[in-house]
């Protein structure tokens, strides 16, 4: 540990943080957490096209976080930071994906549902 | 928005009334009382030794590793005794009750234990075992050990370090916390849904469970990002990737498992106080809900978070092993990437918690397989540890001993896993106490692994050995206890006994169940021994010499005995994968620097507990619903992070001179030697 590095405020990736940045990806956030609260409890989509939305959403919202909050780009201070979340990406599918499978699965196994009936709502 | 509950609130004490102390319960009663006095007597002797100043300057505000890793083995080690009691409470009940003709005392129909208090002993047991008390005892050895052993003079983030343990403390008070205010979940440690849903569940007990792992997983994230950071970018020089100790590598790996996997946990019990406190339906049986996601999501965190235990102790084997075996360890290469190959492995078959859930065929199929493909990687690892065994001159101190107990323990486990991987199996042996075998011969290699680490690096931190003559007799009743319970529960479970029961309606069970109760009598023989050992070596401490066991092979051998709290006196120049074995070679592990140069330091800083307390009360004012009470805390703890940030504190310098007097008279440098006050460096002086 030599000496200087100790003051903070000298670390490159603090020296590029910026105030309007933190708060317009504040405010992203909230903007997009609400807008997918609210498609949720208004519950007019269809099954699908919401699932895609609320998705979307979501998606929208992290790179936010990433991209405003945590001011992550390719600079030679961030792009190890930057790296190292794109390598969860096969962690998110992983886990989503196979999630979503067997769900899938599950619910054509136990949920089993007249051919008639309409496709499968939120309420169900 | 917020959901109805039921029995009284008030404003100011939320849902807490005199009816949430249990004190018509004899047992309780009894245990707050030996809780009480032992805080007394540890109150009284501070006080009369006068040390609260000590305690305070050098111990509650300390941002040095090894002093962190000390307490959060402390902590540990009192949860693992806690939660040993639990275990023994249970093991009693299902002694006692047997068949419809056992007696029932304390208002229990049969044995001593009520179902509605039973519930709440296993509860607790599993989740303090896994959270409070495995977690943080290899955390601790993690934070002694891995700044040493690569050449670093502390973590990355000291402060950050030390808030990590103040909020795993947080969370264990909270859990011991509940047994004299209120009730502890009746869940199971998994959180069995829908049990855990507010109509089921009305008391406090789910919110005690949830809260208390919410706060301590926290600390348990930071601290993984601590490591991590450490490891890539505090390693001593010379130390490129292929000459990093296999330990270090082990914690490396758990700690990215750590960091991605605890978040999932968080989100997933945010999600159910969600459904709990505002009344969401996301794991609901209806109304949208479904409650199979609770059990998906904490199983995508649950089974990593069995590798981040299993890890560390694969790691102190890979250690422990070459320096009793006299050799290098076999299959360097191997061993690294059998560690992350298990790591990744075990994102991919969490399911195998659910088969019986009702997935098709080609789910369970492809869960089944992946889950065997960890068998490969264990298999690569097992052998090279045979290997260095092979020809080595074998010594067998109480660490080896751990440490080859440890193989068989794994071998037990390992099999008895792969049987439960197949679906079929599974079907008929699931919520079995043939699991509950399994899974405590995994967990139990862990815990042999902490005994032997904690025997192992002893004396580095200390400067004196645990005494071994003990150490023996705590080793050997300590494996042949866990012998005897596993073997009898095996059976049981083949016979068919399910876990989690307060009564067995099957008096054929009662030879096997007595057989485990004796098992357990032995655990209490072990438990003598272990104190015992801890007596006899703080009596006699019979000093050291920097390798204490003649043999070691990596760097954090090399420095001093007890390690100084600056740890090297000058930063070591890495030369080869077991550095302390090469400068044996050479003929230099005697050599002393020629000059020092100033060593910069980190001051220690209260912050970190002030704001694990205020957590605390955070967490207790969410429990109980006292809404003034968290929202204070909350504001406290923002404010005390703000202030902290403010802090222009930049650690202080120890003058060459002064660290040349203290590498004369280590004494004055070991841990648990008092600190004069030293000036922060001043804006001027930093530059
Ligand atoms: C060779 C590797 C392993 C395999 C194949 C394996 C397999 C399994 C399977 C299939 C189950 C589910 C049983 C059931 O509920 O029906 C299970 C449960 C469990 N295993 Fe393992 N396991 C392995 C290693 C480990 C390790 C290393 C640990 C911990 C250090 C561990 C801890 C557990 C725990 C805690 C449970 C039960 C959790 C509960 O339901 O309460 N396992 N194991
Ligand atoms: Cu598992």
């Amino acid at each position: 540990m030599s000496a200087p590095h100790s003051n903070p405020l000298e670390h490159p990736e603090v020296r590029q943080a910026s105030t309007w940045r933190y708060l317009a990806g504040f405010a992203a956030t909230i903007v997009l957490m609400q807008a997918a609260l609210t498609v949720t409890l208004r519950q007019h989509l269809p099954y699908t096209e919401y699932t895609l939305t609320i998705a979307g959403l979501a998606l929208a919202s992290l790179l936010a976080q990433a991209a405003l909050f945590f001011g992550l780009d390719i600079s030679r201070a961030q792009i190890w930071k930057s790296v190292s979340l794109v390598l969860t990406v096969p962690l998110f599918i992983l886990s989503v994906g196979l999630t979503v499978w067997m769900f899938h699965s599950l619910m054509q196994r136990t949920m089993i549902m007249p051919q008639n009936m309409a496709q499968p709502t939120m309420l169900q | 928005m917020q959901v109805a509950i039921q029995g009284p609130w008030s404003p100011l004490l939320g849902r807490l009334t005199l009816s949430a102390i249990p004190y018509t319960n004899p047992i309780l009663v009894g245990t707050f009382a030996v809780a009480a006095l032992i805080a007394l007597v540890v109150a009284g002797a501070v006080l009369y030794y006068k040390k609260l100043g000590y305690l305070w300057r050098e111990w509650l505000t300390t941002v040095d590793h090894k002093k962190i890793g000390v307490m959060y083995i402390i902590v540990g080690l009192v949860m693992f005794f806690r939660a040993f009691v639990d275990g023994l409470m249970m093991r009693t009940q299902q002694a006692m009750a047997i068949g419809p003709h056992s007696p029932g005392v304390l208002g229990a129909q049969h044995g001593y234990l009520p179902p509605f208090h039973f519930d709440q002993v296993y509860s607790a047991h599993g989740t303090i075992m896994i959270l409070f008390a495995a977690t943080p005892l290899l955390t601790g050895l993690t934070n002694v050990v891995v700044p040493l052993q690569i050449g670093a003079r502390d973590m990355a983030f000291p402060y950050m370090n030390a808030l990590s343990l103040w909020l795993t403390t947080a969370g264990a008070i909270l859990v011991m916390l509940s047994l004299f205010v209120g009730d502890f979940s009746s869940a199971g440690w998994v959180g069995l849904i829908p049990l855990t849903e507010l109509p089921y569940s009305p008391g406090v007990g789910v919110d005690y469970w949830m809260w208390a792992i919410q706060i301590s997983s926290i600390g348990t994230t930071l601290n993984a990002i601590n490591m991590i950071v450490t490891i890539i970018k505090m390693r001593a020089p010379g130390m490129g990737w292929f000459r990093v100790p296999v330990f270090t590598w082990t914690t490396l790996s758990t700690n990215i498992i750590g960091l991605t996997a605890f978040p999932i946990l968080g989100v997933v019990l945010a999600l159910l106080g969600a459904d709990r406190y505002l009344g969401t339906h996301f794991f609901t049986a209806g109304n949208g809900g479904n409650l199979m996601l609770y059990t998906n999501m904490f199983w995508i965190w649950g089974h990593p978070e069995v590798y981040f235990l299993v890890l560390p102790a694969f790691g102190i084997f890979s250690e422990i092993i070459p320096t009793f075996s006299e050799k290098p360890l076999f299959g360097y290469t191997t061993m690294v990437a059998a560690t992350f190959a298990i790591a990744g492995i075990s994102w991919a078959v969490w399911l195998h918690h659910f088969f019986t859930m009702g997935a098709g065929a080609d789910v369970n199929g492809f869960f089944s397989i992946a889950t065997m493909l960890v068998g490969i990687p264990t298999g690569v690892k097992v052998f090279n540890w045979m290997f260095t065994l092979y020809r080595g001159r074998l010594t067998f101190t109480t660490p080896m001993l751990w440490a080859l107990a440890g193989l068989f323990l794994l071998l037990v486990g390992g099999i008895t896993g792969m049987m439960l991987a197949i679906p079929a199996i599974n079907y008929t042996v699931h919520n079995s106490v043939f699991v509950i075998a399994h899974f405590h011969c995994m967990v139990l290699l862990v815990a042999a692994a902490i005994f032997a680490g904690v025997v192992y690096w002893f004396p580095k931190v200390f400067g004196f050995q645990l005494d071994e003559k003990n150490g023996l007799m705590f080793f050997w009743s300590f494996i042949t206890a866990t012998a005897i319970v596993f073997t009898a529960m095996f059976a049981l479970g083949f016979q068919g006994e399910t876990r989690r029961l307060d009564y067995i309606f099957n008096p054929a069970w009662r030879p096997m169940l007595w057989t485990e109760e004796a098992g357990m009598m032995l655990y209490l023989v072990s438990i003598f021994y272990f104190l015992r050992m801890l007596y006899v070596s703080l009596r006699d401490r019979v000093p050291v010499a920097s390798d204490p066991w003649g043999t070691a092979r990596t760097l954090e051998f090399l420095t001093h005995s007890p390690v100084p709290f600056y740890n090297f006196a000058v930063t070591p120049q890495v030369n080869a994968r077991d550095e302390l074995a090469w400068r044996r070679e050479h003929g230099l592990d005697k050599a002393q620097p020629e000059a020092f140069e100033p060593i910069h330091m980190p001051s220690n800083t209260g912050v970190p507990i002030i704001i694990g307390m205020l957590s605390l009360t955070l967490g207790f004012g969410l429990i109980w619903r006292i809404w003034w009470m968290a929202g204070f805390s909350l504001l406290a703890i923002i404010i005390a992070v703000i202030i902290r940030s403010f802090d222009k504190n930049l650690g202080y310098e120890l003058k060459p001179e002064e660290v040349a007097a203290m590498e004369r008279n280590l004494a004055t440098a070991s841990i648990i030697a008092e600190q004069p006050a030293r000036t922060p460096l001043t804006e001027a002086e930093a530059h």
